[in-house]
Parts: structure tokens; sequence; C-alpha cells
């Protein structure tokens, strides 16, 4: 088999990586658009569905193993503060308490993805963690938490992010020239010249619009369970990534990676906050590793809230010019970001102005202050939910000054190819989208005085209709690896090495397999979330998983069908060629007869398994590959009280393939619904005088209910992108999540009549555009 | 959660007796406020009482002379179901659909309702605040969104009930029972701005129960209505709510209660705004005019002005709707 190492770039939550990649073989032609198959495309339940509602599915949190202890933090309440020393005596007294960790006894401890201390000698955000209690149980651990007595020298702190980039800020790490993230930002960009595209345009418009924290608030928290063997340290992490976290764990540990072992089977939620191990993680492993005994960290509710990350708060200045006919000239975009305390990766919230719409002459400059609140992570369309709603409400505001149809607007900007470095789309449906959800909307109507005055001109109810478009990777790419074996009984397992969030991983993998080995899907178990197997995938995050990993699976497959029909064909002496794998049977293609089951085959084999690898090929060069869509949102605003109700989201995607369209459904109304949630009810709320977060909680940190959901009408497209890889599929992921919010925000501005300048469109929010002058 | 010894009592008399001299004992019911209040650590009774073996203390019951009474264990959920309460007090039906979530509306208790301490992240949260025995109100100058824009007391923290609104309309009073025996208030002297010496919302001591709340056959008089904002569309506490129960006679307002939720340390009747109703001939004009006057002497904090507005037109409507008017 021949052996190639190819170069290919890959695309990560809107950063580009070169990457090297190994391949053995070649992958098998595309499944194009007018395909013939059988399991991929059909709607199908879950495989794992049983196991996830009756409480079998094992999640990090229900690891429990013999002589387990429990760890709880103790957390700073300070957002800025010296640790001058800690007495841990009383509470190492009490019963069950095994090990009470904090920065003196845990030298040269760090979290290896951003080097820093894992208990530092300062604390830079209220919740950071000060000391670890390991205990026998939970409560016993609990119990001695208060008896630990930390003297705390405050220092000089700051939340807000216009205030951290003022000259004479409190530094928020010591010895920096100011509190911008790190050396690479603010981050600018340009193309054209932004001057005399404003000086040609016939109309300019300047919009703010703010966005505000939104909490992942994932169901499973973050943290792990971690045991040493006196080799190998095994780690149940909650995470997205067990390949990264196993090299962060090992890093940590200084041990080398295969003395790592990542385990993630089932996945309570992640949305981007678990790509790694977590301090939490870390500390478990850290623990287990120095004490001899299985350790278990997980955070409470309230902790993941502090400690676990969050979408960035921004603040957009858009200037937009336009000629008369709508053409835009100028883009000019300035943004400002809260990404807290830690050092780290941080999302551009300019990549819709520089990508969405055609425009010669765009200047972005994004700015990203540090600031002492626990640090920002990844949350689905990183940057791209936020300043797709700030760009899209820019637009809305330059069509009512065009006395242009919002719509029209989109249109007449489309653009067929990608201007950051400029080569064509491989497909772009995007107008075609536009033309269906408008229909379904019925946007021809929104201006109707009965649609938009539910209860006459004097009643206080606005009705209005709005959109956003959205654009976003999801292309995945190399490395990801996958085996398929055939067992005796005629049976497969799929072996891969990434990890079900929950978007229906393991059922769409399956589909594939049954498809190439021609198996009924009951015959076919996928294992994932294991470092042991050896079979690299990349982290599950920008909607990259089933567009890596899915082709690797069906090239291992069909490797795995290729040998098997060469031993039947070797065991029955019919050409190899004559031979097809049909619902687990054998079939002679030329005579048509069933020649029985594959078991009764393969079980002559004395227990021999046909294992077969298959990877991901590189990308396309010569184009960009891209998932497109837009969602229309129609809502009712009580102008009285400012109450918001949504009444209809309508979200058409373009994401290549559907492999299922039961999960795909599910993906983009998770994605509609957390996108409701930025829109109109999730807010943290930060003291600016005490440097603290007062709702770091359920209750107060309001995710929508089922009653805030509107019904959601999906427009599917299900075609193969046959530049993308070999199945045709792209992630649907974060797709859903972009354009909910700058939709919802646009059908407020339209019921209105007024400018909507931020979101969440809380009633006392909406009152304040109403009573705006 | 701190570790604490549980029993049972089967009457109010025996929750006294146990109550007495204990200072670390607490009468669960519900548990819907207790538990919450110890999982924070704002609570943190050695003993814990079960009331609700008690039946006597629960249940609705109307009486002949057209007064009805509500058991203090009975539930949000049995109020919301109760069809012939429903009939008689509408408003009350109204007030507790939307209070917090199924779930807790099965357990939830009358007298618990009424006990229940403010929701303020600040009193919730690790800071002792003024209510705490503190020295200052961290939400007078912090994050008030969700706060009073009535400054009865050194605390802005608003009660979060939704049903003791509707039943202060309602003109309702609440049996006790203590050490000295039996006693009657009417709801707004067992619901009082805290004041230096007395620092909670309630006048209730710590060796009594409430054992019923009842309301007299004139407070249900005429119709009510009860109109509650969210800032989401469940499991939420009020950003203001308004309750009304107005009687109306040949055209002509005869009697009128008017209530504002989540404005001020506890519900506020706007004496005002009935006044301005009563004895005149009931038009949206007159309607309008008097709730202009719901929010008079409000000094909204730098969160929370959106709450006039707001309690404005939740008055006009709720008076409408009691009236029996389309708004």
């Amino acid at each position: 088999m021949p052996i190639r190492v190819i170069t290919t770039k890959v695309e990560f939550e809107g950063q580009v990586y070169e990457q090297r990649v190994v391949m053995e073989g070649d992958e098998p032609a595309v499944w194009g658009a007018d395909a013939d198959l059988r399991v991929v495309g059909k709607s199908t339940p879950r495989v794992d569905g049983r196991e996830r509602v009756s409480g079998a599915a094992q999640y990090s949190y229900d690891v429990n193993l013999p002589g387990m202890l429990t760890a709880v933090g103790l957390r700073s309440p300070h957002p800025h503060a010296r640790v001058v020393s800690i007495d841990v005596s009383r509470a190492e007294a009490t019963p069950g308490v095994r090990a009470i960790l904090t920065r003196f006894n845990t030298e040269g401890f760090k979290n290896p993805n951003n080097g820093m201390d894992i208990f530092g000698e300062e604390v830079l955000f209220q919740g950071q963690e000060v000391a670890v209690v390991l205990a026998d149980t939970r409560q016993q651990a609990l119990e001695a938490l208060p008896l630990i007595n930390v003297t705390y020298e405050p220092l000089p702190f700051v939340v807000d992010a216009e205030a951290a980039l003022k000259d004479g800020a409190p530094r928020v790490k010591p010895g920096t020239q100011d509190n911008s993230v790190s050396d690479e930002w603010p981050q600018t960009y340009t193309r054209g010249d932004v001057e005399r595209g404003l000086a040609e345009a016939d109309v300019v418009v300047e919009t703010t619009f703010t966005t505000e924290a939104n909490l992942h608030n994932s169901l499973e928290t973050h943290g792990g369970a971690a045991q040493w063997d006196g080799h190998t340290l095994t780690l149940w992490s909650s995470t997205q990534d067990i390949y990264g976290a196993r090299k962060q764990v090992a890093a940590a540990l200084n041990l080398q990676q295969n003395q790592v072992h990542v385990i993630k089977r089932y996945m309570g939620g992640g949305f981007g906050s678990k790509l790694g191990a977590h301090n939490a993680g870390l500390i478990a492993a850290w623990a287990a590793h120095r004490l001899g005994r299985p350790v278990k960290y997980m955070l409470s509710r309230e902790e993941e809230n502090l400690a676990a990350g969050y979408r960035t708060p921004t603040a957009q200045t858009y200037k937009l010019g336009a000629k008369r006919d709508g053409t835009l000239t100028a883009i000019d975009l300035k943004t400002v970001g809260n990404n807290g305390a830690l050092p780290g990766w941080f999302p551009s919230v300019a990549i819709p102005a520089k990508e969405m719409y055609l425009c010669p002459n765009v200047r972005t400059v994004d700015y990203a202050a540090r600031t002492n609140i626990g640090s920002m992570s990844a949350f689905r369309a990183p940057g791209v939910a936020e300043g797709m709603a700030g760009l899209d409400v820019a637009m809305d505001t330059l069509a009512r000054a065009l006395n242009m149809d919002p719509l029209e607007l989109r249109r007449k900007n489309n653009t067929t190819r990608y201007q950051i470095v400029d080569k064509p789309y491989a497909t772009k449906t995007l107008l075609e989208a536009y033309d269906r959800a408008a229909e379904r909307i019925g946007w021809a109507t929104r201006d109707d005085e009965a649609r938009r005055y539910p209860r006459g001109r004097n009643g206080s109810l606005r009705r209005g209709v709005g959109m956003a478009s959205q654009v976003w990777g999801g292309e995945g790419g190399p490395p990801a690896q996958a085996i398929a074996k055939l067992l005796p009984d005629g049976s497969a397992v799929i072996m891969t090495g990434t990890q079900d969030l929950g978007t229906g991983t393991r059922t769409v993998l399956a589909q594939i397999a049954a498809e190439e080995l021609g198996l009924p899907l009951t015959s076919v178990r996928v294992e994932l979330g294991e470092t042991e197997f050896g079979v690299f995938s990349p982290p599950s995050g920008g909607s990259m998983t089933l567009s890596s990993v899915g082709p690797a699976v069906r090239m291992a497959a069909v490797e795995a069908r290729r040998e098997t029909l060469e031993i039947i064909s070797h065991l029955t002496e019919a050409p190899v060629d004559a031979l097809e794998l049909r619902d687990g049977a054998v079939f002679n293609r030329e005579t048509g007869k069933e020649m029985g089951t594959l078991g009764s085959y393969l079980g002559q084999l004395d227990g021999h398994e046909i294992t077969a690898r298959g990877m991901r090929g590189p990308n396309p060069d010569d184009v960009v590959v891209r998932t497109f869509g837009a969602q229309f949102a129609e809502v009712e605003v009580d102008i009285g009280t400012g109450q918001v109700r949504v009444l209809r989201i309508i979200a058409a995607h373009d994401c290549g393939r559907i492999v299922n369209p039961l999960t795909y459904s599910s993906q983009i109304e998770g994605g509609v619904i957390q996108g409701l949630g930025m829109a109109m009810t999730e807010q943290r709320f930060i003291d600016e005088r005490l440097g603290v977060s007062v709702n770091p909680n359920l209750g107060d940190y309001k995710v929508p209910t089922i009653r805030d959901i509107p019904e959601i009408e999906l427009v599917m497209f299900d075609r193969a992108n046959e530049y993308a890889n070999t199945i045709g599929s792209l992630g649907a992921g974060e797709p859903p999540i972009i354009p909910t919010a700058g939709a919802i925000a646009n059908a407020v501005a339209h019921a209105i009549g007024r400018p909507v300048t931020g979101i969440p469109l809380t009633p006392d929010r909406v009152l304040g555009f109403l009573s705006d002058k | 959660m701190r570790p604490f010894e549980h029993s049972s009592v089967s009457s109010a008399a025996e929750a006294v007796t146990a109550l007495s001299g204990a200072k670390t004992t607490a009468v669960i019911a519900g548990g819907a406020e207790l538990l919450s209040l110890m999982k924070a650590n704002l609570a943190a009774p050695t003993h814990v009482i079960d009331l609700k073996p008690a039946r006597d203390l629960r249940g609705i019951a109307f009486a002949d002379d057209g007064s009805v009474r509500i058991g203090a264990l009975t539930t949000l959920a049995e109020i919301e179901r109760d069809g012939a309460l429903a009939e008689r007090a509408p408003i009350l039906r109204e007030a507790v659909r939307d209070a917090a979530t199924p779930q807790l509306r099965n357990m939830a208790t009358v007298g618990g309702n009424l006990m229940q301490r403010t929701r303020c992240w600040y009193f919730r949260g690790p800071y002792t605040c003024w209510q705490k025995g503190g020295d200052q109100c961290y939400a007078r100058g912090g994050q008030n969104k969700y706060h009073a824009i009535f400054d009865d007391s050194p605390c802005v923290s608003v009660h979060p009930s939704d049903l003791a609104p509707a039943l202060l309309a309602l003109d309702a009073a609440v049996h006790i029972v203590g050490p000295h025996g039996e006693r009657s208030i009417a709801l707004d002297e067992l619901l009082k701005p805290p004041t230096p010496e007395r620092r909670r919302e309630t006048t209730l001591a710590a060796d009594e129960v409430i054992t019923a709340v009842t309301i007299p056959a004139q407070g249900v008089s005429g119709g009510g209505a009860y109109i509650k904002m969210m800032d989401r569309q469940a499991w939420a506490y009020a950003l203001v709510s308004a309750a009304a129960q107005v009687t109306v006679r040949d055209g002509k307002v005869e009697r009128a209660r008017v209530v504002l939720g989540a404005v001020s340390n506890t519900p506020r009747r706007l004496h005002h705004v009935e006044q301005a109703l009563v004895g005149q001939q009931l038009t949206a004009e007159l309607v309008a005019q008097a709730a202009q006057q719901a929010a008079d002497g409000a000094t909204p904090l730098e969160h929370n002005a959106y709450k006039v507005q707001m309690a404005r037109e939740l008055t006009r409507r709720a008076i409408l709707q009691a009236a029996g008017v389309e708004w």
C-alpha cells in the first residue's frame, strides 16, 4: 500500500492551519449527488438512544472506582488578589480528608495550554481555585472547605473591557504593556481603501451593537475522574478532544503521551468549552498520580458558571457605505471583546464583516481585552455568532436608510468568491436559501397592516419579520483515522478516536459503515472516545467531526469490504468482481443469487478478524469550502411592556449531504435554541464595583425554557458537496446558531420601527429602544 | 448544606412546642424555600420539623358567609387546580399559574410562599448585606435590574411571591399560632419592609407558625386579575406584577384594590390609585389616568427605571381586566 505524506490546509474556528497528513492508500471515489445510498440519508434513531435515556450510559460523573477520593475546590471570592498564606491545619484534621492541594505543595504544576500555575500566587478572577480538598466523600470535603483559612491581599482589578484597555487601568497580568490579551491583538485587517469606499458611498450608516456574556451551561459540568496504575494514567475526562486532553495531561504530569489514556464515551454537552482536560481534569489526574488513589473532580453548577468559560461579550461599531442601488462600497468595523483573565485562544468577531457580503473596501479592528473575570472559552461559532448579529443588524439599518428591502440588499451584495484570499467558493446556494426561507415565512407580506398590527394600530402588539445570513467552515480535514473490523459472526466494529458530543456521531458513523459494508445498522457497532485504540481523530469542535471522521470511516469500510470479498472469492472460487455484500449476506452479482450470510464465511476463518484502516484525505486547494445559510424570524412585541415573543424561525442551511435527517434536525434546532437564548434571555451580570458575577446559577442566568421556544421550521438542502470530501457532508454544529440572534433582532427592529442596538431583548432593553429619541 | 436531624409533627401546636426556645429548629413544609436557603447556607438548622402530617392545615374551604379559608399547607398546584376557588377568586389561579415551575408548585405551600426571603442575588450570594446584618445594601449601587423602585428601607430587595400581591388585593388575613395561642393579622401586617431591628420582610416570630389565610366575602366581590411580567416565558420571578380586584355597579367603580408586586420590599397596595377609581364612572380614560399614578413617589435605581413604565402599564391592564374591560 503506497504511503504518502501530504501537506494540506485545515480551518478550525476561523483560523487556517497547515497540517501534515499520512495517507495509506487512496480514498474511495466521492459519493456524488446521485449516489444510490440505502442507509445514508435515511432518518435513523440514535443507536445509543436507549443507553442515554435509561441511565446506562456512563458519563464522567458516573465513574466510581474503589478507593476513589472526591475533590472539591475552594475558590477565590476576589477578582484579583495575592494568596499570602493558607492555613489548612484544621481542614486537614477533619475526618475523611486525605490531602489538600494549594500553591504551597504543588510547585511546578501548570496548565500546559496556557502556561499558568494551576494554583498561582495571584488569583486573577472570582472563582479561581485556591485550594482543592480531597476526601473520602464529597460531604467530608465540603465540611472541610470552610475550615481552610486563606489570607488574601486584594489587588486592583478591572472587569470592563473598555476600562481595561484605557491607559492606567490595573494590569491583569503584571508586567504587560496593556490589557490586550496578547501582542497579536488588536487584530487589524484591511482590504481596498475604506476611506475611499466611504467617500464614494451615496449613503453611510453607523451602528453600534452589544452582545452579552453567554454561559455554555453544559448539563455535564467540566472535570474528570482519574486513576494511576504505576504506568498509565487513565482520565475519564469530560472533553471534546480526547487527544488534546491526553497531550495536555501528559505535559502537566511529565509523562509520555502514550502513558495517558483518555476516555470519553458519552458526553453531556460541551459547545466548545471542553477542548481540553480543563483545570479540574488536570487536578484529578495530578492528584491521582501523586496520591496513588483514584480521584474525581467535577465542577458544581456555580463553579461551572464562574470558571468554565463563556461567550465573549462584545461592543461592535460598524460604518457601512453603499451606492443608491445598494452596492456596498465600504465596511468599517471596530469591535471590543471582553475575554477574561487567562491567556489562550481568542475568537475574531470580524469574520462576517470580512467574508459575508461582497465589498471591495473593508477595515476591521478587533480588540480583545484581558480582564479579571474567568476566561472566555470557545462557544459554538465563537466570534462569528456575535459578529454576524452585529453585521446583519447594521445591514438592516443600511436597508432602511436606502429605503430598500433588506433581503434585496443581501441579494445585491452576494459574493461567489472568498474575498480574504481571492478564490471561488466550491458551492454556494445562499440565494436559494434566501428564496425558499422568504417564501416559507411570507416575506412578501411582512409590511401588511393586518400582519404588523394583530390588534389594530391602537393595540399594543406589533409584529415584525427579520432575517440574517450565515457563513461558516465545517469543511473539516485530516488527520482523522478509522478502523473497520469485520468479526467472525459477520458483524462489524468501527473504531475511531472521535467523541460523540450528543450530536449523533455514533449513529451517523454507523450509517456510513453500514452503507459500505452492506450490513444492517444493528450489525455495526461504533466505538469511540478512547485514545487507547490508537486511531487519531481531531477535536469535536469547529463543526468538523462528521466531515473529518466520516470519510475516514467510509474508507476503512471500503477497504474492509474489499479484503472480505477477496477472502470470500478464495473460499468460493467466485470471481471477486462478481461478489457483493448486501443486508448482511453475500450475493453473486452475475447470477443474482444469495450465497449465504457474511458470518457463514467469516466464521470459517478460525477467529480471524478483518481489520482495515481508513483516513481522511487532504482538502482541495483551488476552492474554498463553506456552509451557507439564512434564518428568518417572526416576532411579536408588546410595546406597552417591552415583552417580545418569538413566533417562528425558518432555518435554511446548506451543509452538504445529510447523513441522518433526524440528527441533522436536532443539530439545527439545538443551534437555533441556543441562538434564541443569546438573543432573548441569557446574560451574565457583573458587579463592577466588586468585580464579581452575581448570577452564577441556572435560576438567575436564564436559558430559554420550552415556553420560550417557537416553532422551528427547517428548509432542507441535502446536496452532496462533491468538492469537500468523499461523503459530501459538511458540519452542521455551528451554522444554525450564527444567524438566529441577528434575525430576531432585525425582526424586533421591524416590529417597533426603532433601531435595536444590543441583545438580549429582555423587556427592559426593548422599552429602552422604544423610548430612545 | 449542614447535616441536620429530621422529625415530624402532626399539628401546628406541636410545631410551636418544638420551636419554642429552640433557635436552631426550622419547620419544613414543601421545602421549596427552606432547602434553597439551607443550600446557600442562609439557614443552617440543626433540627428540621416536618409539618406536612398536619392534615388539617391543608385544603380550601368555603364558609356560608362567603369567606374562603386556605390552609397553610395547601400547595400552589392545589390552588391552581381548584375550580371552585378559581370561580370565586380567579385572581388566585392567575397568580400561581406563572409562579416558578409545575414541579415547584406541586411542592410549594401557601405558608412557605408568604414566608419566602428575597431572591436578591446579593442576599442569596456570599455577601454580608444589610438584610444579613451588614452595613450596606450591595444592590443599591450595584446590579439592581430586579430591585425596588420604592425606597422603603435601607434594603432595595423585593419580595418574590406571586401569591402575596393577589392575596393582598383580596384583603386576606393570616392566621398564626404561637406559644400564646392564636392570632390573626392582615397580610400587610405579616409582610412589612425590614427595619434596622427586624432585618427581614416578615413579622412572624421564630416560634410561630402560619395555619391559614382567609379571604372575607367582600374581598372576592367583583372581578380580579393578576398580570406578571417576566424576562422569559416561564420559571422567572416577576419584573413587575399587578393585582387588581374591582367591583363595578351601574357603570361605577364601587370598590377597588390595586397592588403591585416586585417594586418594593413587600407587595405595594396603591391606595391613591384605588381612590382615584372609586365612585367614578368606569372608562378607559379614568383607568389610564389612575394607573398613570401607579409609580408616583418611585425613585428608580441605575438599572430598573423600566419598572416605572411597566408598573403603570400593568396597573392599567390589571384594573381593566378585573373590571371585565378588554384592554
